[in-house]
């Protein structure tokens, strides 16, 4: 459809090269002069009261320049809202998870620094600690937080009437438990954090994260210093996933250190900390009850979910609703009731994730599969019939604009070859569909929006500044391809300075799925008012009226007229010789209801766009062993438009990786007494390339009105939709509806077995 | 993960090496690859004073056959082992374990058979970091006195997951340990201790330097499972023998069954194998019934220390004894 000359192409990143060639700087990679190392001392306990920290021995220690307990934070705690502040940086009272923040050090080396910590000597106290969220609610032991009665974190409650009633209106109503573990990120980059206070005591910062305005906030209150004292600088970082949008406490301790030796102090978490001390997934129990009608129609659903939320509340309440929220986007349900209980164990503390509530969507769409094989219902029809429609409100009172479920459906039915596949296969072969939605966006207040200035330079190149963070989607290089679109210019011509707190205007962060969306859309308009200023110069010089220009490869010409032209160079230094400067600036702000409320008022437009997407997935089990090959896996997601469908392709594939050939085969802690028993990349098991399957790629576009060039949310639709659609597949191959997740070869076999013995 | 500080050594001899052996003992750790001793040490589970490199021992490296025996020199690399026609024609569960070990990067550039052998055994409970033995006591294997993988052991019930190992146990090899102005012979099958703490009876001035694979004739075969398709240890792994009788070719006269990662060592099932005795190459019944005694005796000795769940690994022991006993009768066939 487009005329566009670089938006809509297949262009290779701009970070690309650097990454493949070993040349991109990550935090541990850097060094300043006079740096010094820092480790963190973590509590060995589960649950322990801190008696005593003993300092002495380690301070004596040559090399050791400092050491901060919790008596140097002054008592500072973070959560995400004020109503979750609940984690102190560093612990003073007790330690709630094994791996807990208990003393900080900074050394000359490594060496130095962990011979420190062994010195750090810690009397505890042991407290008798819980390690499931139905045992921590019905624990008559010491509380994990005082203040939060039977260890209940976060209760969201969401209702919108009816239920009861309808649910005595249906034809069918089934009620199924499912459950799943807590999962791992694993980003490529283990976490890493190197701080210093320049000579303005200003605070500068380099690490991986989600947005660097979410980093800057909170170190501004936790130091209380200005906002613009803390300078969190751009670094290359090695995936996110949603389990680096927060603050950590390693940002603060490494911050403390830097300040109490006057020295830049680097941390580098080992894989073990990066599993056990950032972030978890959400382990889950989920109920859903679901009534239809004869047809397949749903209408009525209640749905109770306990979370483990480990130690501390993190993101507490928006990870308690998104997994609902996601599914009540993909389907429409004559009414609701939720009930979300997020509750505190002495195990990591858990935040968002990729793939959030796979055994709540999997369960989900389980059911609706055996709801559908009662009623004798294709499940490609029951979905067809259950499936958002563009321009309805979700039952939380979303309006849904663009909206292209549909589509995404019959292509991947057609793609996949469902239809020859279906009910036709050999025995212990299956296909399965998932489908599923996500929000382009989360209701964020004042951080909500994104700014962008963009300023020309003599040489006809553009320097555009965006608070927009790259964790490795390819954020930076959809910054580019829209600045170089609008302003006619090359990507080479664009010069990015981004993810930076002290160059660039607030950003809600790459987490909520909201880059391209709000921070795109933030450089889509400056870079739009650019060329504004561009064309009137421009005019003047072609003698025609700047709304008959256009701009492309560097040059501004007459629209149906294209041979009269001059060279956008010659523009910017005409405009200088006329004593006027060519920038602009432009923003974006998200028109999302300011009154909804995760917990309070959990009602309202929650952000102007959802994606959709559905994954189909052919399997073959090995009856003998368990064990599943994965034969194919289709994945179509409405994505609006794809900007780059190169970038995009990688997003889905990568999708198909962490949702389902990990996330639903084989990812999943070991635990012993609240130790993780497999934290590194040898025992947990994620899949590695040759483990992956043929992957199909349909990219479904919807153009959104809102979106910039119509695009939404792209990828994330397709890591949970996988996610449903290999567990889907797998209880297609065998016969038996699956409830416990990741599917692992043991509970495949059992379920085998358990079929035939009853069989027998 | 730091490395902890060491001496390193470059012995250009055998003799250089088995001198060094000599002098420095338990101080002493043999480097022939590192794939196993590095990560250990990374994660404080031992600190030797000196490592000893096998690096420039060129004369370790080899795969000959003399007589009715395929000698293999302990730091060949895993990669020239699979890419030997002789090993995979008379030798084939050597290959097909090979085959599995590591990544195909780790074949060629790192992990050598000696070093495959001699991988130290492993178990959830101990191969973890400083941090996450601390804050409990400490168990057998560790310096301690209990076994966090099974109640009350006296003993350390760390696992054996050496693919190598249990192929050639299979095989019926035999190791070379030389030391200085000395060399032995042992079965390999009698060169395991019953303790997980050291598993291998061999001591510490003594290096690995042949291995000795008999190849009288018969087919061999190797199974393994495990939970991704590189880079990943058994969880349950199979070796087997059949050997066939002179006079009738479908007849098995001899079988050896090996089953490996349930236990301390590679276990070797004289018993149950014994049952194949004469019967016939297609009698997959007889085969069934070996492979679920092999498992009833292996899961005496299983303890859930190295991922997926006990009952299954359990179950998996028969499923894979089974299918190596099909696989090797039809290659025996053929």
């Amino acid at each position: 459809m487009s005329d566009y000359t670089i938006i809509g192409k297949r262009m290779p990143r701009v970070d690309s090269r650097a990454k493949v060639m070993g040349k991109a700087k990550f935090t541990a990679d850097l060094k300043l002069p006079g740096m010094l190392v820092g480790k963190i001392k973590r509590s060995p306990y589960a649950h322990a009261r801190i008696l005593n920290i003993d300092t002495s021995k380690a301070l004596a220690l040559p090399g050791v320049k400092a050491i901060v307990t919790g008596k140097d934070t002054e008592g500072v705690k973070w959560g995400v809202f004020a109503y979750t502040r609940d984690q102190q940086f560093i612990q003073t009272e007790k330690a709630r998870y094994i791996g807990d923040e208990v003393a900080g050090v900074a050394a000359v080396d490594e060496e130095t620094a962990l011979k420190a910590l062994d010195l750090i000597n810690v009397t505890y106290e042991e407290l008798p600690a819980v390690f499931d969220p139905m045992a921590a609610m019905a624990s008559q032991t010491e509380l994990i937080h005082e203040e939060f009665p039977n260890n209940i974190n976060i209760h969201v409650n969401i209702d919108t009437g009816h239920v009861d009633e309808n649910f005595e209106k249906s034809y069918y109503i089934r009620e199924d438990t499912f459950v799943a573990p807590e999962e791992s990120y694993f980003q490529a980059e283990p976490y890493a954090v190197l701080a210093r206070f320049d000579h303005d005591d200003c605070l500068e910062v380099w690490c991986p994260n989600g947005g660097p305005h979410m980093k800057s906030k909170p170190l501004s209150n936790s130091f209380k210093i200005p906002l613009h004292k803390v300078k969190i600088r751009k670094i290359a970082i090695g995936g996110a996933f949603g389990g680096r949008s927060e603050i950590c406490p390693a940002d603060y301790i490494c911050a403390l250190l830097a300040k109490k030796t006057n020295c830049p102090v680097k941390i580098v978490f080992t894989r073990e900390e990066n599993t056990i001390a950032t972030r978890q997934g959400h382990a889950m129990i989920t109920t859903h009850k679901t009534g239809v009608d004869k047809e397949g129609r749903v209408l009525a659903r209640e749905t109770t979910c306990y979370m483990d939320g480990g130690a501390y509340s993190s993101t507490g309440p928006i990870a308690t609703s998104v997994p609902f929220l996601s599914m009540e986007q993909a389907y429409r349900m004559g009414s609701v009731r939720y009930n979300g209980y997020r509750v505190y164990t002495n195990k990591p503390i858990r935040g968002m994730i990729r793939v959030h509530g796979r055994g709540f969507a999997c369960g989900l769409d389980t059911q609706l599969d055996m709801i559908a094989e009662h009623l004798g219902i294709d499940p490609v029809e029951m979905r067809l019939r259950n499936s958002r429609q563009p321009g309805e409100y979700t039952s939380t009172k979303s309006y849904v604009d663009s909206c292209a479920m549909d589509e995404t459906i019959h292509k991947a039915v057609e793609a996949s070859g469902w239809k020859e596949k279906w009910g036709k296969l050999p025995p212990f072969h299956g296909i399965g569909i998932g489908t599923n939605s996500v929000q382009t966006g989360f209701p964020m207040g004042i951080r909500g929006g994104s700014q962008s200035f963009i300023k020309f330079n003599e040489d006809g190149e553009a320097t555009v500044m965006s608070g927009v963070v790259d964790n490795g989607q390819g954020n930076d290089n959809m910054l580019v391809q829209i600045a170089a679109e609008e302003l006619g210019l090359l990507p080479e011509d664009i010069h990015l300075v981004s993810a930076d707190t002290e160059t660039t205007s607030s950003d809600p962060g790459s987490y909520s799925q909201v880059s391209t969306f709000v921070g795109g859309h933030a450089v889509k308009i400056a870079a739009a008012n650019c060329r504004e200023k561009l064309f009137e110069v421009a005019s003047k010089i072609l003698k025609v009226d700047p709304g008959n220009l256009a701009a492309k490869n560097r040059m501004i010409f007459v629209k149906d007229n294209p041979e009269k032209c001059v060279p956008i160079k010659k523009v910017v230094r005409v405009s200088l010789l006329n004593f006027n400067s060519v920038n602009a600036e432009g923003g974006y702000w998200p028109k999302v209801d300011m009154k909804r409320e995760w917990v309070s008022n959990p009602y309202g437009q929650m952000c102007e766009a959802f994606s959709f997407g559905t994954t189909i997935v052919e399997v073959k089990v090995d009856p003998d062993t368990g064990q599943v090959e994965v034969l194919q896996a289709t994945a179509a997601q409405d994505v609006g438009y794809a900007l780059n469908p190169l970038v995009l392709e990688g997003q889905f594939e990568g999708s198909v990786a962490m949702g389902g050939q990990g996330g639903m085969l084989t990812e999943y802690h070991e635990w012993k007494d609240g130790r993780c028993l497999n934290p590194t990349m040898l025992d947990y098991k994620l899949p590695l390339a040759c483990d992956m399957p043929k992957i199909k790629n349909i990219i479904v576009e919807s153009l959104d009105p809102k979106g910039p060039y119509g695009a939404k949310e792209a990828g994330m639709s397709i890591a949970m939709s996988a996610a449903q659609g290999y567990s889907a597949a797998v209880s297609n191959a065998i016969g038996v509806h699956m409830d416990s997740f990741p599917l692992t070869p043991d509970k495949i076999l059992a379920a085998i077995k358990k079929k035939k013995s009853k069989a027998d | 993960m730091r490395l902890p500080r060491f001496d390193y050594l470059g012995p250009d001899t055998l003799d250089e090496a088995l001198d060094l052996l000599a002098t420095h003992r338990e101080e002493a750790k043999i480097l022939a690859g590192g794939t196993d001793l590095l990560v250990r040490m990374k994660k404080g589970l031992l600190t030797p004073k000196f490592l000893i490199s096998l690096k420039a021992l060129n004369e370790l490296s080899y795969i000959k056959k003399e007589n009715d025996c395929i000698k293999i020199g302990a730091r060949t690399s895993i990669a020239d082992i699979i890419a030997s026609d002789l090993i995979q024609k008379q030798a084939r569960a050597l290959s097909q374990a090979c085959e599995k070990i590591g990544a195909v990067t780790i074949q060629h550039y790192r992990g050598t058979i000696g070093g495959n052998i001699l991988q130290n055994n492993r178990c959830h409970h101990y191969n973890q970091s400083d941090f996450h033995r601390s804050g409990r006591q400490a168990c057998h294997k560790d310096g301690g006195k209990i076994c966090y993988a099974r109640d009350a052991s006296d003993r350390c019930n760390s696992t054996c997951q050496s693919d190598g190992a249990t192929a050639l146990m299979a095989l019926g090899a035999k190791i070379v340990l030389a030391s200085k102005g000395h060399e032995r012979t042992v079965d390999l099958a009698n060169f395991y201790t019953t303790d997980g703490i050291m598993p291998f009876a061999i001591e510490s001035y003594e290096l690995l330097k042949e291995i000795i694979v008999p190849a009288e004739g018969g087919s061999s075969a190797y199974q393994r499972l495990a939970y991704r398709s590189a880079i990943d240890y058994p969880i349950v792994c199979a070796g087997v023998l059949l050997k066939l009788s002179a006079s009738q070719k479908n007849i098995i006269d001899d079988a050896r069954i090996v089953v490996g990662a349930m236990s301390r060592s590679p276990l070797f099932l004289a018993r149950e194998a014994s049952s194949l005795k004469g019967k016939k190459l297609t009698d997959t019944e007889a085969f069934k019934k070996a492979a679920d005694a092999s498992m009833n005796s292996a899961a005496a000795f299983a303890v859930h220390n190295v991922g997926a769940t006990l009952e299954y690994r359990c179950v998996m022991v028969s499923e894979m004894v089974f299918r190596a006993l099909k696989s090797a009768a039809q290659d025996a066939k053929a």
